[in-house]
């Protein structure tokens, strides 16, 4: 008799979805994002425009530092860079927006071959600040390179047309950023179960271990940190897209700190960890005003004038609640509640 | 049979009133008008998103207490976007779709009301802007969005061109931050240069958030400027004139609107004392200042009292401005009214600036400037005669 979940053949270990009742809920969630735009107010759309955005982004950071154990500060470097090849491509040389995308995945993937390479002998902290670094570097040299990036002044973006689709309306924009997050997450998925996958699990866990598996550690830390890049400059296409104008302001250096915030909090090298800790991070100080706001008029007011702090407030709460309760995340949590489930009565 | 054409002329009357009820614009009821704001009213931006809206509310507590609207009273709806621009899209779009406001003021920094133009015009919502005059709100004209102020370059222009006169052939220095802001300030000032031929001996670019100017102010010492254009905001400015009291220096410094608060006066010390500013609406130490917050006084509380500052008189006029339009539309105001009757705006004087005007396809209501001089034993800006 089983009593629990096991795999027992390599296919099974590895297939991307294991379970009926998983297609079955993987459907439901599919048709009610599909069904989300038409349903929702322009408000709580404009939260899961930022939610999809953001999956796209904490993904591509997730591949770095999840998968590969490389901690990056400096990510908003990457996402800024993408959203200015974008809207430079487009808005400025009007190129079609599909080349946008390209440029927003390929300019930034050249970047990180720039701070990449003389990382690869840095680990932890030492890499931390060099990629925080690179952050500092990429909006100097953007606001320097006037003649290309407008410098301060910023570049005005539209709402894409792609292949006779226009992406103008909110609901169009949440299909196109729904596809791109849907893509991403398909894409890191089958990463994390290819061999590069597990090259880049093999660096974390024990890089000198994976280097006697013949892993090429400098290959694989470029790999990761350009397939990283090129999600993250997709993702701040959009953002720049969302933003409707690109300027260094809009991507402040604590997005680099959310990013790493939503990884912590979600689970640390699971896709589906990025994914819960999206939701989470970007939803609590609208769910905690509204949970608020059934109780007092006054608390309500006070999310709504003081929103800033609050927010900053609760996601530094939440984190080292997180760190001192779940520190395997979301996720670790999930797997804890599935596996009382199943175990349950017996619970060894 | 004879009745039919009564009956459907009753039943015609009634389908047009139905439909007119429905197609009401939001944000108003019988009672009440709704009027939204996103601000930045917390971090440090937070000192002109504060005042701003205090402004608003001097302005709407004014109207109130005359009976409100054509008999409606107005209710204020405030966001905080920390001046996130994410966040005062999403703020403008709050305001306007879960909380149904009538109309908008403020609306945050340069480039956050910049980034939310698309979201205010696909609404078509009556917007009148007072924080943050940049020329891409009101170039191109957009029909629901109006701009009370003046631009920062002709601030810079004024002021620059005020003080070249004050100081014939002086050797100039001037300091700007690496940001939006700073581009414009130097935009104005590198226009006077040419038109008046200015020996500039320092030009000086600082990082935004740099707090220490110890070696910017040596080398504008060293230059030997003599007259000093401080292109900072608020805490930089501070920062540089205190510096240049440790150097023993003191030129002749000219500062922008945004610094051109009491707070900061404050701060400075006699280090500020005699420093000239440029900006459209009154100071304080004038008759239309003081006349102003003894009007402020009674209609807000003693903790924003004490938040006052330039940014509540611009708030405050943006707002008497909106008011005037929505009421001129009489018992039935609607968006398209409003912004018509905001388009017919003429002279409207507000007490705390020059009359404001707009107009067929102008929406920038381009103030009148004037300079003052800080007098730090009242900390207070004075205006030159």
């Amino acid at each position: 008799m089983r009593t629990g979940d096991y795999k027992q053949t390599y296919g099974e270990l590895v297939a991307l979805i294991d379970s009926p009742p998983v297609w079955l809920w993987s459907a439901v969630l599919m048709l009610a994002l599909i069904a989300a735009p038409y349903l929702l107010n322009a408000y709580a759309l404009s939260f899961l425009m930022i939610i999809l955005i953001t999956v796209t982004g904490a993904l591509g950071l997730n591949i770095l530092t999840g998968y590969t154990g490389l901690i990056s500060l400096g990510h908003v470097g990457f996402l800024v860079t993408g959203a200015y090849a974008y809207a430079i491509l487009v808005s400025k040389y009007h190129m079609p927006p599909l080349v946008g995308f390209l440029g927003a995945g390929l300019v930034p993937a050249l970047a990180s071959l720039v701070v990449g390479a003389p990382s690869l002998r840095l680990k932890g902290l030492y890499l931390a600040i060099t990629t925080l670094a690179f952050s500092f570097i990429i909006n100097t040299v953007i606001l320097e390179m006037r003649w290309l990036t407008n410098g301060a002044r910023g570049i005005s973006v539209q709402r894409p047309e792609m292949l006779g689709i226009s992406f103008e309306s909110d609901a169009a924009f949440t299909y196109l950023c729904l596809g791109v997050a849907m893509l991403t997450l398909l894409a890191t998925l089958n990463i994390r179960r290819s061999r590069v996958g597990r090259a880049f699990v093999a660096i974390r866990d024990n890089d000198t271990a994976a280097r006697v598996m013949g892993i090429n550690l400098h290959a694989y830390k470029l790999l990761a940190f350009v397939t990283s890049a090129f999600i993250t400059g997709l993702a701040g296409a959009l953002y720049g897209i969302y933003l409707s104008f690109v300027s260094v302001e809009g991507f402040p250096f604590l997005l680099s700190i959310e990013a790493l915030a939503i990884l912590i909090v979600g689970g640390l090298g699971s896709a589906l960890g990025a994914v819960l800790g999206t939701v989470l991070i970007v939803l609590l100080p609208e769910a905690t005003r509204l949970v608020f706001s059934l109780f007092s008029a006054q608390l309500d007011a006070v999310f709504t004038t003081g929103a800033q702090e609050l927010k900053s407030m609760l996601y530094g709460l939440v984190i080292i609640l997180f760190l001192r309760f779940q520190p395997r995340g979301l996720v670790g949590a999930w797997h804890d509640i599935r596996r009382a489930w199943v175990n349950w009565p017996l619970r060894y | 049979m004879r009745n039919h054409p009564r009956t459907a002329s009753l039943l015609l009357a009634a389908t047009l009133l139905a439909g007119g009820a429905l197609a009401a614009d939001p944000g108003i009821t019988d009672t009440e008008i709704l009027i939204g704001d996103v601000e930045p009213l917390t971090g440090p931006p937070a000192l002109l998103g504060v005042a701003a809206s205090i402004g608003h509310k001097i302005a709407i507590a004014e109207a109130n207490n005359a009976g409100g609207i054509n008999g409606r009273k107005i209710k204020y709806v405030l966001e905080d976007d920390g001046y996130v621009t994410a966040r005062t899209i999403q703020g403008a779009k709050k305001v306007i779709e879960v909380d149904k406001v009538f109309a908008m003021l403020g609306m945050s920094g340069s480039g956050q009301s910049i980034a939310v133009m698309p979201v205010l015009e696909k609404a078509g919502i009556p917007t009148v802007i007072d924080v943050a005059p940049v020329k891409l709100l009101w170039e191109p004209p957009r029909k629901n969005v109006f701009v009370v102020g003046q631009s920062y370059e002709e601030g810079i222009i004024h002021l620059v061109n005020y003080l070249a006169e004050k100081n014939p052939g002086k050797k100039w220095g001037l300091i700007t931050q690496d940001d939006d802001y700073g581009i414009t300030v130097r935009d104005g000032f590198d226009s006077v240069v040419k038109s008046k031929k200015l020996n500039v001996v320092y030009s000086g670019n600082y990082k935004k958030g740099q707090q220490d100017f110890s070696s910017d102010m040596l080398q504008l010492k060293e230059s030997g400027a003599e007259v000093f254009l401080a292109g900072g905001i608020i805490a930089e400015n501070i920062a540089m004139m205190k510096e240049l009291e440790k150097l023993n220096v003191k030129p002749v410094t000219g500062i922008f609107w945004p610094g051109r608060v009491e707070p900061v006066l404050k701060l400075m010390g006699p280090a500020g004392d005699g420093i000239f500013a440029v900006d459209y609406v009154e100071p304080f130490a004038g008759e239309a200042g003081k006349a102003f917050l003894e009007k402020a006084k009674p209609l807000v509380s003693e903790a924003e009292f004490k938040g006052i500052n330039r940014y509540t008189m611009s708030g405050y006029a943006a707002a008497k401005v909106l008011i005037a339009a929505i009421e001129r539309c009489g018992k039935q105001p609607t968006w398209a009214c409003t912004i018509s009757e905001l388009e017919k705006t003429k002279n409207v004087e507000t007490g705390v600036m020059a009359p404001i005007s707009f107009g067929p396809g102008v929406r920038f209501s381009n103030q009148k400037l004037q300079i003052m001089q800080a007098d730090t034993a009242t900390v207070s800006f004075k205006p030159v005669k």
